[in-house]
Order: structure tokens, then C-alpha cells, then sequence
């Protein structure tokens, strides 16, 4: 199933700069993608795109065979879940916090039933322990943080994750943690940026920006 | 009880004490007390032979006409004041001001004041001054603290976006934030009332042989008329503002 994601971008631009051309990619269900290319080739410009957060460039998106554009962006975000380096979480409690996109309109039809054994089993999967819940987030540390972050976009359930530069503020052990849980436990596809070597192993496909292209290595076919 | 223009001009005598002051402590303010005294002295007596003219014309025209400098000087006034997002400022704070005047206005009027006539301008200019005076400082307020609300946490704003936050959701948090800080001094300034200072408008009507108790009915009204014209000119400000400041995809518009 190569249909998740049809990428066809003619040209992508940063104001009037063209970071690459030509790029065209399809995108199965639980592949692994890991973008690469040195600093300034447009690799958060080109993740960006996939989320909506980025309209610079000429060409089109297809996800389940539907134009991006024609989305409401509310609920594309719903299901191709962006998470950042530096996760922001609010006050509160880490349970409140957890909560919070339970009140968007577009995840009125996420399936709660199993949440709380869901919650369990993620603080599990990334090494906390059920305590944290009743934690006000001001008490937590980086690394907490950021698996916390982590855990509230898994349990909107995306199709697709996409991270950037998650664990560069972390040490290797956290590290290792969030890449263990992500690519152990979660269903869907993941398209990174990541310079972690940890992380380096487990990819199945990269996409390496070079000289203004993009170069597809790997990918079950 | 009238003062005589000499008694107004002993007033001035009692300036010499901040003169001496500055000059004894050699801060260079004497200029400027000049100044805004002179500027104080000219636009005062201006607005008061302009309104003797306007109160004893009893037009409904000019009446009117009167009123939409009031609001334009408002609008100007906040334009100026605020920092950002110059080009769709316009439209939302004239929006702003003119629906809070014409919910609230009319009420007062056809309720609760029942000039006669109606457009009598004696009442509806200094009532639409009051009201329209505290909207605007609270339009400029509010537009400051959102704006500042937002630029202080956009990775706040995008993590909530990229969690399927519609623009609505996405910015409620600052919104609420925002508004509760403009809302709140007022609602304290309201709470301390009469017992540390007497209104302006009361002491007005007091000096000028009023009864107190008549005073402070009219003052009571001022208040409701007030905070109420705030809070829909705050909240339709914000409304219009979100929808000028976001493109469709919910990112916020760069300003050029």
C-alpha cells in the first residue's frame, strides 16, 4: 500500500530562495522515513509542507488520494500529527495537559474507550511511572517533557507522525527511550529529522536532501 | 455656583510650587508644564465654546456628526498607540467601537436617560464620551496584550495547532488571557468607587448643584454602560482581529 502520501512537488521555495525541485515520493502505512541533508537544504521546509504549516512550494500533496489544500487544516493536523523540538505544554497537571486536545471539535471522534489503559501503557513504553499523571508540568524535566509531548500526540492515534529534531535537547538514554517506544510500539508512519545516531539504525527508508534534490534510498516497494 | 475667570487664573498660582520644585532640583520640566498647561488652557476653552454652541443648537445632525469625530479621534487615537499589524488595525477597532456604541448607546438613551429630545446633546455627548473614552483604552489594551500574548508563545500556539486545534481553539487560550487583563482593573476600579475618589462625572455634577443622591444614579448607569461597551468592543476587536491576523491554514500572516 504505497498510497498514504503521494508527494509531487515541483519546486521548494523559502521566500524567493528554491531549496529543491523535483520531488517525488509516495508514502505506504508504517514506514519509517528519515530526512537527511546538511543545514539549510529544507528539510523542516519540506516536513512542514505535510502538515500544512508550510505553503511554499509549487506542486501537489495527496493524502488518501485527497489534495492537503482540501482539508480543513483542523482535522489534517488530526491525523498527521506534528511534533517539535521543543514541545510546548501549558500548566497543569500532566493529566490535564493529556486532556487538553480531547476539547478540539476535531478529535470529537477519537475512540476514548480504552483511554486510560492506553495512557498507562505509553507512560510504560516511555519509562514513566503512572505518578506523573498528578505532576504539574512546571516540576518536569526536559526529557520528561518531551516524552509527555510524545505521549499526548500517540494518543490522538495520527496516521502519520512527524518529528523534528525531537531528542536533540536530550541526552542519549532519554533518547534511546523515545526512539525505543516510537518505533516498538507505534502503528503508523514516521517521517523525522533526527541527527541522533541512535535513531540512525532503524529507519527503513531515507530521503537525503543534496544539491537542491532529493535522493529516495531504500522503502519496501 | 459659577467661578469668575479670576478665580480660574489664581488657579494658575498655585502652579509656582511644581516651578519651584524643578527648579530647585534642576529637572528640565518647567518647559513642558508650559506647554501642556497652555494646550490644556487653549483645547478646553475650545471644546467649551464649541459645546455651549452645540448644547443650545439642540441639532440631531450635529449632534451626530459631533459624535462620529468623537469616535474617529478614538480610532486614530488607538492606531497611533499600537506597534503592530498597522495595515489591518483599521477596520477592527472602527468595527469594534461603532457595534459597542450602537448596542449600548440607544439602551441608555430610550431606557434609562430619556432626554428630551432624545438626541438632547448636553446628554448624549458627555455619556458617549465616558463610554466611548474607557472603549477605547480598553480596545488598546486588550489588542496589546493579545498580540503580545501571541508573539510571547507562537510554539505554544503551533503545538496546539499541530494537535488538530481549529484557529478558534488555537487561540482561545491568549484570548481569555487577554481579555481577563483588560477586563480586570476596571471591574477593581468599579469595586473601590466613591470611597477613595468620587468619579469625575459625580463631582461634576455635584459642583455644578446636583444632589449627591441624583449624582450617583447617573454614575451607577455610567458604570454598567461602561464596563458593558468594553467588553463587547474587546471581544468584537479580538473576533475581527483572529480572522485578519490568520490565513486559512490558521499560520499567522507575516506583516510587510
Amino acid at each position: 500500500m504505497k498510497n498514504l502520501l503521494q508527494i509531487d512537488i515541483k519546486r521548494l521555495h523559502y521566500g524567493d530562495k528554491t531549496l529543491a525541485t523535483d520531488i517525488k515520493l509516495e508514502v505506504g502505512h508504517k514506514e519509517r522515513i528519515l530526512i537527511v541533508g546538511s543545514t539549510g537544504t529544507g528539510k523542516s521546509s519540506l516536513l512542514n509542507t505535510l502538515n500544512l504549516t508550510n505553503q511554499s512550494y509549487e506542486g501537489e500533496i495527496l493524502f488518501g488520494g485527497r489534495p492537503l489544500m482540501e482539508y480543513p487544516p483542523h482535522e489534517l493536523r488530526a491525523r498527521i500529527c506534528m511534533v517539535m523540538q521543543e514541545t510546548f505544554l501549558g500548566l497543569g497537571t500532566v493529566q490535564e495537559i493529556l486532556d487538553e486536545p480531547l476539547t478540539y471539535s476535531a478529535q470529537k471522534d477519537l475512540d476514548i474507550s480504552d483511554r486510560k489503559q492506553r495512557i498507562y501503557q505509553l507512560l510504560e513504553n516511555f519509562k514513566l511511572s503512572p505518578d506523573y499523571l498528578g505532576q504539574k508540568s512546571s516540576q518536569l524535566s526536559g526529557g520528561e517533557k518531551q516524552r509527555i509531548g510524545l505521549i499526548r500526540t500517540l494518543l490522538l492515534r495520527p496516521d502519520i507522525l512527524l518529528l523534528d529534531e525531537i531528542t536533540s535537547a536530550l541526552d542519549q538514554k532519554t533518547s534511546g527511550i523515545i526512539s525505543d517506544s516510537i518505533f516498538g510500539h507505534y502503528p503508523g508512519t514516521v517521517i523525522a529529522i533526527s541527527h541522533d545516531p541512535l535513531w540512525q539504525a532503524r529507519w527503513n527508508r531515507t530521503w537525503r536532501l543534496e544539491g537542491g534534490k532529493l535522493i529516495d534510498n531504500g522503502g519496501v516497494k | 455656583m459659577d467661578i469668575s475667570y479670576l478665580g480660574v487664573a489664581l488657579g494658575l498660582v498655585l502652579l509656582l510650587y511644581p516651578l519651584l520644585i524643578f527648579a530647585h532640583l534642576k529637572i528640565k520640566l518647567s518647559r513642558q508644564l508650559f506647554i501642556s498647561i497652555s494646550r490644556m488652557i487653549l483645547q478646553l476653552s475650545l471644546v467649551g465654546i464649541w459645546l455651549e454652541f452645540l448644547f443650545n443648537q439642540k441639532l440631531w445632525w450635529l449632534t451626530l456628526l459631533w459624535m462620529l469625530v468623537m469616535v474617529l479621534t478614538a480610532i486614530f487615537t488607538i492606531k497611533g498607540r499600537l506597534r503592530f499589524q498597522r495595515k489591518i488595525l483599521l477596520p477592527v477597532i472602527t468595527t469594534a467601537l461603532f457595534t459597542s456604541g450602537i448596542i449600548v448607546m440607544p439602551w441608555v438613551l430610550i431606557m434609562i436617560v430619556k432626554p428630551q429630545p432624545l438626541y438632547d446633546p448636553m446628554y448624549v455627548i458627555p455619556i458617549y464620551g465616558m463610554i466611548l473614552g474607557n472603549s477605547m483604552n480598553s480596545c488598546a489594551l486588550i489588542l496589546e496584550r493579545f498580540e503580545s500574548g501571541l508573539a510571547d508563545n507562537w510554539q505554544a500556539y503551533f503545538t496546539r495547532i499541530s494537535l488538530g486545534a481549529n484557529l478558534w481553539e488555537a487561540v482561545l487560550p491568549p484570548f481569555r488571557k487577554a481579555l481577563h487583563s483588560a477586563l480586570l482593573p476596571q471591574l477593581l476600579n468599579t469595586a473601590s468607587m466613591g470611597l477613595v475618589s468620587l468619579p469625575g462625572m459625580m463631582t461634576g455634577q455635584i459642583l455644578g448643584g446636583a444632589s449627591p443622591l441624583v449624582a450617583i444614579k447617573y454614575q451607577m448607569m455610567i458604570m454598567f454602560a461602561i464596563f458593558s461597551a468594553a467588553s463587547i468592543t474587546d471581544y468584537v476587536a479580538i473576533r475581527l482581529y483572529i480572522v485578519k491576523r490568520f490565513d486559512k491554514f490558521y499560520l499567522p500572516k507575516s506583516e510587510r
